[in-house]
């Protein structure tokens, strides 16, 4: 949740570039079966409007531009009424859709470039504290990520895919990436045999993709008496996660001997579980378990501009050479000045804004990026 | 078709013999009423009733078995039987499938059970007996199993398939199997029940309805929230996964019930057996065995294996057992 409280001068600026690029873009990302999902939006003033249903995207477009919200929402269930509450809308399925976040990944880098900023004064703090300087207010947290931590997430990515493709057995045509406009990538799986997939069976995916729940037994080990006894399984070590702790455990089908020697040197059938799950853990991919499993959640709109950064959530076609800070800055070059809450270095647009001063003069997207990211605000400076 | 008697061939038959139920009056009748009594006894004691004649007699002790359930009228009994009468199945099915050797009958019968029934697309292996089904169709199953080794990550998957062998193929559809029994006997539209069948539902019905009578006074104290789910389904007649079992008992043991409240709990149980449960529940006490008294899993454990229905309340505790003793305080 977005926690910034907008100044009247900062939302006159965001609204007016968000209006012109809702209304200057015609290459939105054409959404299926828009007239089956439920919108939403939430407003400057955080209220949150749910329950909206468009006919095509023309009408949502021109909902965008009389409105403009800070950030525009939609299903990923198709519903029979959209617009009705929530037990009237008579869910039809669902995209399964998984969320890669930065923040999930644990990085070494993160603190470098994550700033603490006060909700009541706006403050920017140096750590996770009590302001220091209204000692009122508590902090949360806003990131500028660095090339770091989109190669990391981008390897990440790439686990993920090889998850659906090889062992789920996904096609790529069903399969569309997006930034998510902040620190993630969403990847949306509209393949129709898996629309249908309760929370249940969704839950079951994801701890397939997390590596949660693997069994020592799964791969020939079973518990027996105060030790544990081999016994492969019949259907086999050459496939999904068999395959990946086999292959890490050096083992294959006639490994018996082998397996019984690694389980021993392990410390039992114990301490060879508490191996399998850092095992596991390290093939898994860190995706945001709750985002996959819920039926009726909504999901930030293809093309939409984030409130959290001013970028969009746009469309990669090419993972490996996506650049979000080129690809998904898309709001106006015009300059203006703004006032920084603290010294930093950006790259947007393939051009490097190193921003010492108190008052700078910038291109509008980069003063767009610094106010939704609650580290500057508009000036009235000429 | 004699082991099967619930596909529509099975129907078709009757049909096409224009058998009338008035039929079951006739004094040839009777070592079939006799033979469909003798299996639901089997079935209300727990046990699968294994002998299998031709197929004649297959199918009408079948119908014979769902008037009799049917006019017996109790919801425990419906429910027994269908998951024994499922069990049955798995037995012949899990046969047929491992000793049939040509590959064609073997598809022509998964065909039958799996397509036509469930409309699960399976494909058998000719030579390893290794199942093939789509991911979204096993998931449909295994996720209402609560049993870890169901769970995606333990099987083997490959290009959105799932390889079971024939034994895990068979009991993903136990569940589903025993609720088509039992919509068939809930959706049974039958005018008037034979008399020779009324009757002898009668006896049974005298026999085991006292079995059933506890399961409606039962009161439910404050028990956390894990142990009052599987209370609720025990309760419902319905079939709860070993975990739970294990958690129910060890729980009930540990604040203090005996042995035999311990036993009485799981009388609910569909497919209880007195001899078994006393042997398991004395085994967790501690009587039986090692000797070792076994604990209530951690909260952590139960929510592994899915088992935690964690309220407000449940914060901070580390074991179900805490929830009842901070009550108390």
């Amino acid at each position: 949740m977005n926690q910034i409280q907008y100044t009247e001068e900062n939302i006159t600026f965001l609204r007016n570039l968000f209006r012109k690029y809702y209304f200057e873009n015609k290459d939105f990302p054409y959404l299926y079966s828009i007239e089956k999902r439920e919108f939403g939006y939430r407003k400057f003033d955080s209220l949150v409007v749910r329950h909206l249903s468009f006919k095509n995207m023309g009408e949502l477009m021109a909902e965008l531009v009389r409105n403009v919200p800070l950030d525009v929402y939609y299903s990923n269930a198709y519903y029979g009424l959209p617009s009705n509450p929530i037990n009237e809308k008579q869910w039809e399925g669902a995209d399964l859709i998984f969320d890669i976040d930065i923040k999930d990944l644990d990085l070494p880098c993160i603190h470098e470039h994550t700033y603490y900023i006060c909700n009541v004064c706006g403050y920017v703090n140096s750590e996770r504290t009590l302001c220091v300087n209204c000692k009122k207010g508590k902090t949360y947290d806003t990131s500028i990520p660095c090339k770091r931590c989109l190669t990391s997430i981008k390897k990440e990515a790439a686990k993920l895919l090889d998850f659906l493709y090889c062992d789920l057995g996904i096609k790529e045509k069903f399969v569309e990436i997006f930034f998510s406009g902040n620190a993630g990538f969403h990847f949306h799986v509209s393949d129709p045999s898996i629309r249908n997939l309760d929370s249940y069976s969704r839950a079951n995916v994801t701890d397939y993709i997390i590596g949660n729940g693997f069994m020592c037994e799964s791969i020939g080990v079973r518990k027996y008496r105060n030790g544990f006894v081999i016994k492969l399984p019949k259907s086999g070590i050459v496939t999904g996660w068999r395959k990946k702790i086999a292959s890490n455990l050096g083992i294959n089908q006639k490994s018996e001997l082998k397996l019984k020697n690694i389980v021993e040197a392990s410390g039992g059938y114990e301490g060879f579980r508490n191996e399998l799950k850092k095992m596991t853990r390290k093939n898994g991919v860190h995706i945001d378990g709750q985002v996959t499993n819920d039926i009726h959640r909504v999901f930030r709109l293809p093309g939409s501009i984030n409130g959290k950064s001013g970028l969009t959530k746009a469309k990669c076609d090419n993972l490996e050479s996506f650049n979000p800070n080129n690809e998904a800055c898309m709001l106006s070059d015009s300059e203006v000045y703004v006032n920084l809450k603290t010294k930093l270095k950006i790259t947007l647009k393939n051009n490097n804004f190193r921003l010492d001063n108190a008052l700078e003069k910038v291109p509008s997207y980069v003063a767009a990026y610094l106010i939704c990211k609650g580290l500057a605000s508009i000036s009235d400076a000429q | 078709m004699a082991k099967y008697p619930f596909l529509q061939e099975a129907s078709d038959y009757i049909h096409e013999t224009k058998f009338d139920f008035e039929e079951f009056d006739r004094p040839e009748m009777i070592h079939i009423i006799n033979r469909a009594v003798e299996k639901l006894e089997n079935e209300l004691k727990g046990k699968v009733y294994s002998n299998l004649d031709e197929y004649e007699i297959e199918i009408m002790t079948f119908m014979v078995s769902l008037l009799l359930i049917k006019s017996i009228g109790l919801e425990e009994v419906s429910k027994k039987c269908s998951l024994f009468e499922a069990m049955r199945v798995e037995k012949f099915l899990t046969s047929d499938l491992n000793n049939e050797r040509s590959i064609e009958k073997k598809r022509l019968l998964v065909q039958k059970i799996f397509l036509e029934l469930f409309k699960i697309s399976i494909d058998v292996n000719s030579t390893s007996s290794i199942c093939k089904l789509s991911i979204p169709d096993y998931l449909q199953r295994a996720s209402k199993m609560n049993e870890q080794e169901w769970k995606l990550i333990n099987r083997s998957v490959k290009d959105g398939y799932v390889y079971l062998d024939t034994d895990e193929t068979v009991r993903l559809i136990r569940n589903e199997l025993s609720n088509l029994i039992y919509s068939r006997i809930k959706n049974m539209k039958v005018i008037e029940i034979p008399v020779s069948i009324k009757s002898r539902a009668d006896e049974l019905r005298d026999k085991y309805a006292g079995r059933y009578v506890y399961r409606n006074q039962f009161k439910i104290l404050e028990y956390p929230p894990c142990i009052k789910h599987a209370m609720e389904l025990i309760n419902k007649g319905e079939n709860l996964p070993h975990s739970a079992r294990f958690m129910l008992a060890t729980y009930m043991l540990a604040i203090g019930k005996t042995i035999e409240d311990v036993i009485d709990i799981f009388r609910n149980s569909p497919d209880y057996n007195e001899k078994v449960t006393r042997y398991q529940v004395e085994h967790l006490a501690g009587k039986k065995g090692s000797h070792t008294k076994y604990s209530v899993p951690s909260c952590d454990r139960l929510r592994s294996e899915d088992l935690c229905f964690a309220i407000k309340e449940c914060e901070n505790l580390i074991n179900p057992i805490q929830f009842g003793r901070r009550k108390i305080i």
